[in-house]
This record gives C-alpha cells, structure tokens and sequence, in this order.
C-alpha cells in the first residue's frame, strides 16, 4: 500500500527520465514477478521466460502496427498468445526438474528469438518493429503513460497475489517443497506445473504487451537468454520467498542500471559485482535480509495482508 | 466367478506373485499377500527383507517387475501414485516426508484440500478453505499446539504424526504405516497406535504396518506376516507366528 501512493505520488516530483525509468520498473517488476511463480512458488528455475515476454511484445506490436488494434484489446490478446506458446512449449519442460528444466526452458526460449529474429516478412527480424504509439488519450507526455503502466501492472499484481494465495498457489509450494509427497497426496504434478507455466507465461506476457507502446518498438533482444536472466537477478536480489520480492528487485537493479550507466559503459560487470555481493551476503534477497532482522515484515503464509505493488 | 465376487468384497488389498528385482538385485521374488477389510496387519522381517520396497510397489513409487496389485478388487500395479492415493491408498513415510517450508497447520490443509479436489481454485485465499477439518485432524493427531510451527523445525516424534496426519486427510479406505512409531518416546507411541486402533475400530479403516518395536507388533495387529528374503515365510495371528519355528529362525530368535 505505501509502494502504491509512493508509485502515484513520485512521477510529479521526479525528472522525466527517471518517470521513463519507473514505468520500466514497473514493467520488469510484472514480468519478474511472473517469472517468480515458477522460480520461488514452484522451485524451477525457468531460463526462457523471455521467450513470453516477447511473444506478448509482439503480439501487441504487430496488432498495433500492422491492423491498427487497441492497445486495451491487444493487452489479454498478447496474454492469449503468450499463454498459448506456453501451453506447447510448457508441456514438454514441465516433464523434466532442476537443471534439466532450465536448459530446456532455454533452449525454446531461443528457439523462439532465432523464429523473430528470421522471419523477416512478418516480425521485421532484427530490425525489430517501429511505431508503436501508445493510443491518443494517453498523449505524447510520460506520465499518462506510466499511470497507464501503473495500473494495469497493479490489476497483474492483484492476479498474481490471488493465484499464489489461492489453494493453488499452496500447492505449487508443497510441489516446490517436497513434488514427490505431493504426488502421494493425490496431486498430478505435472499437470498443476504445466498449468503454473502457463499462467506465468502469460502474465509475462501482459508486461510484455506493455513494453511496446512504451519504447515505441520491439526487438528480437527481448526474447534472447540474455533477458531471460533478467527477472532471475530481480527475483534473486530482491527476494524469491516474499510476494513483492521480484518487484523490489526490479525497482533496484533498473535504478543501478540507469544509474551506473549514465557515467559508465561497465553495467555488465556492475551488475555482476551486484549479484555475487547479494548471493554471499543476503542468500534470500534484500526483504529475506529484512525479514531476518526486523520479524514483523516476514510473510508466513497463512495471515498476511499485504497486497499490491 | 461367484468366488471372485466374494473374495472382492472379503479382501480390500490382494496381491499375487509379486516380483521386483534392482538390476542383479533380487528384492522380491515372489510375494502373495491379502489383507481383509477393516483389519489391522503388520509385516515384520529383518531390515532389507523388503517391507519397505512392497510399500513402494502398492503405492506406485516402484514399477512392478512381475504380479498383481488388487485394490477394492481394481488392478492398480503400475498406476501412476496420485491415482492410488486418489482410489484410496494413502501412505505414512519411514522417513518423514513433510513440507518443511510450510507450517504443520498449512501442510495438513494441503491434504485436505487435495481430498477436496479444490487445488485447481485460484480465487479464493487459501486461509478461508478447510479450516475447521484441518483443526480436527491436527487436534485428533496431537499436533494442535504446535499448528504454527514450520513443519521442518518439528521434533522428530511430532513429524512422525505429521505424516500420518497428511495420510490420514486423503480419507483412505487402506491406510499404510512404515514404521509409524519410529523415533517416538514410547508415550507418544502408546498414543499414535491408539489412534490407529481407534481409526479402524471406529472408521473401519484397513491398517497395515510395518515395525520393529515388538511391543508394538504384538499389542495392535490382529494378523501378521513374516517377510524374509523376499517372500512371506510365516503367516497368520501373532500368536500362530510367534509358535513357528521358521519364523523364529529367521527373525523373532531369542527376543520373544
């Protein structure tokens, strides 16, 4: 609650950049949020969550561009289309655990950049898409926009915060805790991982309709592996076990980014220190760290009320 | 036929010929074994005789090698486990096997809501689902003072009853105990096995049990067989067992 009024009050008090930096915040914050029901609820590191991103950004972007659709119907369009390749590609990852799982979320990650990166005549290749503008009544300013942001990441979080406390989010904790016992519960595993992957995957794919009109274009980059570890560094410093963690570390690896890299061309390697600093010195991310020192701001579970970001 | 009907209705778990082999490693060679409904049995033999490794072939955590698994007169051998445990087997772990990340309160509910077949629901908050079946079961298991401890920070008694809590959610017409009362002081043994009576007495729930604690043996099965390299040796009521000579050879010795 206090990051919301926070969210709505800081774009009139902030330079313009830094209005564009939050709504990317924003943005990364969904799409490592989504990444986050996988990693911290369901245990599995996911290497390709890019790929749904992308296929959200681009599903918006040709809608927009080539058939001139709303953005507000192309938004649970590109949620539709995301959730789709998940529903294909998910079915075969969700056969597998652990390391296995993540080289071959990998590798249909690349296989759908190396699909957009080709297909000239229809994604543009690695020219990418140009013009999307964002629709009239958000004006040419930044922070019609990021309201925009705001509120539709908010509605995503909501979702997201729902699902995770629902029954099936606890399941998808007892298969992250122990799958084998689920299973002698009653529990078909992999069907409730196949339908976690696909629900992630298309919220992810709800950030990615949003970057788009934001950045006015879409590339194949944003589905390459190298975007793929960016909700992995958000989640991992800002914390996988609480709720809001991914969100916290998207609001601080985009703020270094920005930061750093208006003085230096080393963010890769800045970025880097970052990470090992947050592994070796708080393992369960900065609101793990605050949960072990100040008790009262740990979620356990079953009586928390802290909602949206 | 009539005799198969009868036998369907007498028997709630009926196995024949049961084969399972590790590579070159023979772990049951030919094991056949029925258990009444509403009985309370135990399968004893020394360590490595397979108790465990029959538990695992019912409960499809092995494949099967060879034979018949028949539950309620159904063939289940080689199903995939969360089809057993939903026909009707649950199962208690050796070697508990609980959600450690999760409070005792939230591992229970789990159960229960599997049971339910509400897991698929993702509107409600989970906190408001189950609460007062999960408070039953935690207060019938003894383990509501401790409701809202992480499961993995449990002493290893309370995790045994833990794991015969999240057996006892999925309302199971067999209920299969690895050694219930391992690990228990011998208080909380007395309690967990009048618990177990009380469910079958009351519930007519079908128990079989695998154990090392003669006291325990003796004291609640009323049938018992003896499992030794791989198939059963001696069969009947404790008392039966306890006057024959190859089972005494093979596993009582001198301790009875």
């Amino acid at each position: 609650m206090i990051l919301f009024l926070l969210a709505v009050i800081l774009p009139y008090i902030v330079p313009v950049f830094w209005v564009h930096v939050l709504t990317e915040i924003l943005i990364m914050g969904l799409f490592a949020a989504s990444f986050n029901m996988i990693f911290g609820y369901m245990g599995q590191l996911t290497f390709g969550h890019a790929a749904y991103y992308g296929v959200g950004a681009y599903t918006t972007g040709l809608l927009m561009v080539k058939a001139n659709v709303p953005l507000l119907v192309c938004l649970p369009l590109s949620m539709l289309s995301a959730g789709l390749c998940a529903a294909v590609l998910g079915y075969f990852c969700v056969k597998l655990r652990g390391i296995y799982f993540a080289i071959l979320t990998m590798a249909f990650g690349q296989l759908v950049y190396y699909i957009i990166f080709q297909w000239y005549t229809f994604t543009g290749g690695d020219n990418g898409l140009q013009g999307i503008v964002p629709p009239a009544f958000l004006g040419k300013a930044a922070n019609p926009y990021y309201f925009f942001t705001l509120i539709v990441v908010a509605i995503g979080m909501i979702a997201l915060w729902i699902i995770s406390e629902s029954p099936f989010g606890y399941t998808m904790r007892a298969i992250r805790d122990n799958a084998e016992r689920t299973e002698f519960i009653g529990i078909n595993i992999q069907r409730y991982m196949h339908l976690n992957f696909i629900i992630a995957a298309m919220f992810a794919g709800l950030a990615g309709a949003l970057w788009g009109p934001f950045n006015r274009s879409v590339a194949p980059d944003l589905c390459n592996w190298q975007h793929s570890g960016m909700p992995v560094f958000m989640a991992v410093m800002g914390g996988p076990f609480n709720f809001l963690g991914p969100l916290i570390g998207s609001a601080i690896y985009t703020m270094l980014m920005a930061f750093v890299t208006s003085f230096t061309e080393y963010w890769p390697m800045v970025s880097g220190i970052v990470i090992i600093v947050v592994v070796l010195v708080m393992p369960g991310g900065l609101l793990g760290l605050l949960g072990d020192k100040l008790p009262f701001l740990r979620q356990n579970g079953s009586d928390t009320k802290e909602t949206n970001g | 036929m009539n005799n198969i009907m009868d036998d369907t209705a007498k028997y709630v778990l009926q196995i024949e010929r049961l084969k399972k082999s590790f590579g070159k490693y023979t772990v049951l060679t030919d094991v056949s074994y029925s258990l009444p409904k509403g009985e309370i049995a135990a399968i004893i033999g020394p360590n490595g005789a397979g108790k465990s490794t029959f538990f695992n072939l019912i409960t499809g955590y092995h494949l099967v090698d060879g034979g018949t698994i028949r539950f309620m007169g159904t063939e289940i051998a080689n199903w995939p486990r969360h089809r057993i445990a939903r026909k009707g087997i649950s199962r208690a772990f050796q070697v508990s096997n609980i959600y450690a990340r999760l409070t005792t309160f939230e591992n229970v509910r789990q159960a229960i809501l599997t049971q339910q077949k509400r897991t698929l629901n993702i509107f409600t908050p989970a906190h408001r689902l189950a609460r007062k079946n999960t408070l039953d079961l935690l207060e019938q298991t003894g383990l509501l003072p401790h409701k809202d401890t992480l499961a993995g920070i449990l002493s290893q008694g309370d995790k045994k009853k833990l794991e015969l809590a999240l057996a006892l959610a999925g309302k199971p017409e067999l209920l299969l105990l690895d050694e219930p009362t391992a690990g228990m002081s011998s208080e909380e043994t007395h309690e967990t096995m009048q618990l177990v009576k009380r469910l079958n007495r009351e519930m007519g729930l079908s128990i079989l049990f695998t154990e090392h604690d003669i006291s325990v043996i003796f004291g609640y099965a009323r049938k018992l067989s003896v499992l030794y390299q791989g198939t059963v040796i001696a069969e009947g009521t404790p008392e039966e067992v306890r006057n024959n000579k190859e089972a005494q050879k093979c596993y009582l010795g001198e301790e009875v």
